[in-house]
């Protein structure tokens, strides 16, 4: 197993945003995670990249427990998710956001050599600027290269998210509502890109509150309602589940 | 490339200008430089508003003189052990600010508070430092030149190529910095560190770099500046210097790696074109302060290259 979580509980005082989840995934995998607005999707995954601490249970990633560990020890490790608001640096152009993402990459490939990349006459982006390029055609971002990122349009800055923690050469890749806000066409581009992600080996898990455009795209679903896990099957199966259909539409609808 | 050139008329001007008024203007302009360029490493490229840069100046210049004084040490060994001990004052000052994740104002307000706590330790040891009387130099720093061996630094010409030497080195290293994978990992944390985190970058560690780093600066600027004026005491850490830091940055442009030189420039020339007595003349130089900062808010090198582009 790449990733298991282990009884995993999140309360912020009151609130008990995740409550005792336990599932895990496999390498190759496009695992979606469904639910209502408000089920404690978002909170999963920071949980999972270590932006928020568990109150309890446990994150095993390649047999190793990461739980307490920095967001970006965990990134390090090859665990990289996107925000469901883009997040960006504004002012730089699209490359130069995806260059900052290569840091790892960098540090993987180079060591300590990046130090020498200080010196004159030698830089960095000999090393990084092909995989840069391939990644924003991947993205289907390269015509928009020199373009600042704040310039973009949402779905643009959606998809430079994705190129940006592509750039991170992740191994489990979290994408928190990717295809929120984006346009039909935009959509069909962001799930040909996970296609092509998936072939390349890359695992994913994608949560998302629509059922459609993650139903086609995931081989295997997770629902999630008030915190809690209440189905977990291919997609097909779970959408019949009494309680999945519960969750979404009432109770008079199961 | 081009900006290189402009470094060249600047070696010329102690063969066109005998005037020792403008050169001494030019030799302040160089170090309170070296001072700038420092300081916007930290402030204008990694957005940490620090307010011990003024105390890393001063402290250097203090441990340049004592570890000269008391070991016997030559002048670049002397400032060797200021940036020295400069480094290992910043490692403790920035572990403890980036380890609480102190941002801001609050980053700010810490490192003004280690650096009156420097300026009152320099004040109160007496014994060590001579306190608020200061030292008066009687230790020249000397250099080895081709063809004429070991030669005192004496005189405007030799402090005006020194001091030449020393801002256009200290240009050429935080530009390497700054236009490399470090330089991005900087932005990186002035616009988003939030982001930076969860792409793998160590937050913490590249901010301690950067603090060093610029405070290497400091320290550098600090021993230079001591020797040239012969003279230290406990104004070095006012917080005047402090503030005449930012004006630095904030008149040249953050945006440029050597555009707190000009600022640097235009607040030593200042008090000597303004030609009245003190009083009026702070009021102007304050006056002139302020409106270019409202008026330029990306600073003299931003608002002329915008210029440019736009014509």
């Amino acid at each position: 197993m790449l990733l298991e979580v282990r009884n995993l509980t999140k309360r912020f005082g009151g609130l008990t945003a995740v409550s005792d989840m336990s599932f895990s995934l496999a390498q190759g995998d496009i695992v979606g995670v469904f639910g209502p607005n408000g089920s404690g999707k978002t909170t999963l995954l920071n949980l999972i990249s270590g932006v928020y601490l568990p109150t309890s249970g446990d994150l095993v990633w390649e047999g190793r427990r990461i739980n307490g560990s920095k967001p970006h020890e965990i990134a390090e490790a090859g665990i990289v998710k996107t925000f469901q608001n883009p997040q960006l640096f504004g002012e730089l152009s699209v490359f130069e956001n995806v260059a900052i993402a290569g840091h790892l990459s960098l540090k993987r490939s180079a060591g300590w050599r990046r130090l020498a990349t200080l010196l004159p006459r030698r830089s960095s982006d000999d090393e990084l600027a092909p995989q840069i390029d391939r990644i924003l055609r991947l993205c289907r971002l390269h015509e928009l290269r020199d373009e600042a990122a704040a310039s973009l349009s949402y779905g643009g800055e959606k998809m430079l998210g994705v190129a940006m923690a592509l750039m991170c050469k992740p191994k489990l890749l979290l994408l928190d509502e990717p295809g929120s806000g984006l346009g039909h066409d935009e959509i069909a581009n962001l799930d040909q890109v996970l296609r092509d992600l998936r072939d390349d080996g890359t695992t994913l898990c994608v949560i998302d509150h629509r059922v459609g455009f993650l139903g086609n795209l995931a081989d295997r679903a997770i629902v999630i309602h008030h915190g809690a896990k209440i189905a977990e099957g291919t997609p097909e199966q779970v959408l019949r589940e009494p309680a999945v259909i519960e969750a979404y539409l009432g109770r008079g609808y199961a | 490339m081009k900006w290189l050139l402009l470094w060249i008329p600047l070696a010329l001007v102690p063969a066109a200008v005998s005037n020792n008024v403008v050169l001494t203007v030019l030799i302040f302009t160089f170090i309170l430089g070296i001072l700038g360029v420092s300081f916007n490493l930290i402030f204008g490229f990694t957005g940490q508003l620090s307010l011990f840069h003024a105390a890393a100046f001063g402290l250097s210049a203090y441990a340049t003189y004592l570890s000269m004084a008391h070991w016997g040490v030559s002048f670049w060994i002397g400032m060797a052990t200021g940036v020295v001990f400069v480094t290992l004052i910043s490692i403790v000052i920035g572990t403890i600010c980036f380890r609480f994740k102190l941002k801001e104002l609050y980053f700010a307000i810490v490192t003004l508070a280690f650096s009156e706590l420097a300026r009152l330790v320099i004040l109160n040891w007496t014994s060590f430092t001579n306190g608020s009387l200061g030292i008066n130099f009687t230790l020249t720093p000397t250099l080895w030149l081709p063809g004429r061996g070991v030669v005192p630094v004496a005189g405007t010409t030799m402090w005006y190529y020194l001091s030449l030497i020393a801002v256009a080195l200290a240009v050429a290293f935080y530009s390497r910095i700054l236009h490399s994978w470090m330089g991005r990992t900087f932005a990186a944390i002035r616009l988003n560190d939030a982001l930076a985190d969860t792409l793998g970058i160590n937050v913490f560690r590249y901010k301690l770099i950067c603090f060093i780093a610029g405070n290497a600066g400091a320290a550098v600027a600090g021993s230079l500046y001591a020797f040239y004026i012969s003279y230290i005491d406990p104004h070095y850490f006012s917080v005047d210097q402090s503030l005449a830091i930012i004006a630095m940055a904030l008149l040249g442009g953050r945006e440029y790696v050597a555009a707190p030189i000009v600022g640097a420039f235009v607040l030593t020339a200042l008090p000597h074109v303004i030609n009245v007595n003190a009083e009026v003349r702070i009021l102007i130089y304050g006056l002139i302060l302020i409106l270019s900062i409202l008026l330029m808010p990306r600073g003299i090198v931003g608002s002329l290259v915008r210029r440019r582009r736009a014509a």
